[in-house]
């Protein structure tokens, strides 16, 4: 436990230490400003939400999250620091486990700075400040899932881009696909796309509709690719 | 404290690493010597946990590296070819988060930084980026990673590679300090280095074990010292008087100036009874020298031998 938490206190850290975690949230607080400025339309009398903005959010994180989780094991290999740690008494459960939860902290930190909106909104306007946080526990959700899929990617290559480009594919399409494949099948399929489909889910919650469902589903597919990403770092040690 | 039973490596058709087996016991220092791309580093990684042998067994501090890892790797200071440094760390912080890692108690920690700090000379450096760090002390703050945790044992990987000369005495006047509590194998394609440092050397060579023994055992083994000595006297009767010394060995002799050369080539030392030869027969004696031969002629030869045996 002790070293799990010192893997994520370390992960947070250089995230602050290097550039990487500045850069990060500048990319992120430009898009979402970018895009606050061209959906929204504050008018007198219309309902005070963000919902044409942050309901774009998940697109914006499918290339966010990748960048923030991108380097925490491709480093790792690059660097030869993962013989440090591969030869530390510690699982490689630990480690990855370790790497997600520094970069979840990150993540967290990120989202935080996106609170401007709501508090501006407060003062010239009443939000309905439920429905700001049932959206932010879908985002942090979403989040959390797009950080295990995109430490997965990162388990496989030393090279970080190869590392966020992939995984940026892979959400990308994962956020759109739900919508586009749903069309086109039915049956068995259809309704487990229909469940899976990680817009609809945040959707959801960005209208202040939180269900178990989502949290199981987005916790089960998080839960998924670490369990993934470990075995990838286990088999490292057998090539 | 460390035992190796026909250890084997794969990489698919390569053998890396093929039946090699030696023990190591306590208190002891070993030297594992092979040219680049002997097999050495892959041992090393098998005997860290770094990853799992393809056949045959190794003990470790009394643990098997493949069921018993976590003990093992808790007993073990490993310090690897390429130093696993976080450029953007400060050495304390770097050294905190290994001692966490390692499942150090805060009290511990400290008093441990404190003397790896102590013993690996980082005082003045021990505040400031890894990354602005000279290779040097980069190589020294891996060694004190190594010894944090007071392990009983220690693997160093080409531990001087890249320092200079200065820093590589201090090395291996560190080394050769740490074997009082700790065993130490330490792994290097430099001969000298070795023989300098280590009380027995295991030589490998395309991953099988080619010698082992002290290097004096090993120089002894080679066969081909001699003894070089200058006496006036007939170039006849010199040599048929050392040839009765020499006990059968090969006798060369040849005159210049009025002085004989004499050269026998034998690994035991007849410097004394030369000299008492000569002293008796009234010879003046100008020299008298013993070349032990280098452990280095023997390296290359076993190497070359193993590399002719290969190719047939």
């Amino acid at each position: 436990m002790r070293a799990t938490i010192a893997i994520m206190q370390r992960e947070l850290l250089s995230m602050f230490c290097t550039p990487i975690g500045y850069v990060v949230i500048a990319g992120f607080l430009l898009i979402l400003g970018v895009l606050v400025i061209l959906t929204e339309g504050f008018e007198p009398g219309q309902p005070a939400t963000l919902r044409n903005a942050f309901g774009l959010m998940p697109f914006i994180l499918a290339f966010v999250v990748p960048a923030i989780a991108m380097r925490t094991l491709s480093e790792e290999y690059r660097n030869g620091t993962i013989e440090g740690m591969m030869t530390a008494p510690i699982s490689d459960a630990q480690l990855v486990l370790g790497k997600f939860l520094g970069s979840a902290a990150f993540y967290a930190v990120m989202l935080a700075t996106s609170l401007i909106y709501p508090i501006l909104m407060q003062v010239y306007g009443s939000p309905d400040w439920g429905a700001v946080f049932s959206t932010y526990v879908g985002l942090m959700l979403i989040g959390l899932f797009f950080l295990a899929v995109s430490i997965f990617t990162s388990s496989f290559s030393s090279n970080q881009i190869i590392a966020w480009i992939t995984a940026s594919v892979l959400l990308a399409s994962f956020a759109v696909g739900g919508f586009l494949l749903v069309r086109h099948v039915g049956g068995f399929w259809r309704q487990l796309i229909q469940r899976a489909n990680v817009m609809g889910r945040f959707e959801e919650a960005a209208l202040g509709l939180f269900t178990t469902g989502s949290l199981v589903c987005f916790g089960a597919l998080a839960g998924l690719f670490l369990f993934l990403t470990i075995k990838v770092v286990e088999s490292r040690r057998w090539r | 404290m460390i035992e190796v039973r026909n250890l084997c490596k794969h990489y698919g058709a390569r053998k890396a690493v093929d039946d090699i087996s030696f023990t190591v016991n306590d208190g002891e220092i070993v030297g594992f010597l092979g040219p680049n791309g002997a097999g050495k580093t892959t041992t090393i990684r098998i005997l860290t946990c770094y990853h799992p042998a393809t056949s045959g067994s190794a003990r470790v501090a009394g643990f098997d590296v493949l069921s018993q890892s976590m003990q093992v790797r808790r007993n073990v200071g490993y310090l690897p070819e390429t130093v696993p440094l976080y450029p953007e760390m400060r050495v304390r912080e770097f050294l905190r988060f290994r001692g966490k890692l390692r499942g150090l108690s805060r009290a511990d920690r400290e008093s441990c930084i404190a003397r790896v700090v102590e013993r690996c000379w980082l005082r003045e450096v021990v505040d400031r980026p890894i990354s602005q760090l000279s290779k040097g002390y980069r190589q020294r703050v891996g060694l004190a990673d190594a010894l944090l945790h007071n392990p009983r044992v220690l693997i160093l990987d080409e531990p001087t590679v890249g320092l200079d000369p200065t820093q590589i005495r201090e090395t291996r006047s560190l080394i050769r300090e740490l074997t009082r509590d700790h065993t130490v194998i330490l792994s290097s394609h430099i001969l000298p280095e070795v023989e300098a440092t280590c009380g027995r050397i295991v030589i490998i060579n395309r991953g099988r074990l080619v010698a082992s023994g002290t290097p004096q055992e090993l120089r002894s083994r080679r066969g081909d010292g001699a003894v070089h000595a200058e006496v006036r006297a007939p170039v006849e009767e010199a040599l048929s008087a050392v040839r009765e010394l020499a006990n059968g060995a090969k006798v060369t002799a040849e005159a210049a100036d009025g002085w004989t050369r004499l050269r026998v080539e034998s690994t035991s030392d007849l410097r004394e009874p030369i000299f008492r030869l000569s002293t008796q027969r009234g010879w003046t004696l100008r020299e008298l020298r013993r070349d032990a031969g280098s452990l280095e002629d023997f390296f290359v030869r076993i190497v070359a031998d193993a590399q002719l045996q290969a190719q047939q």
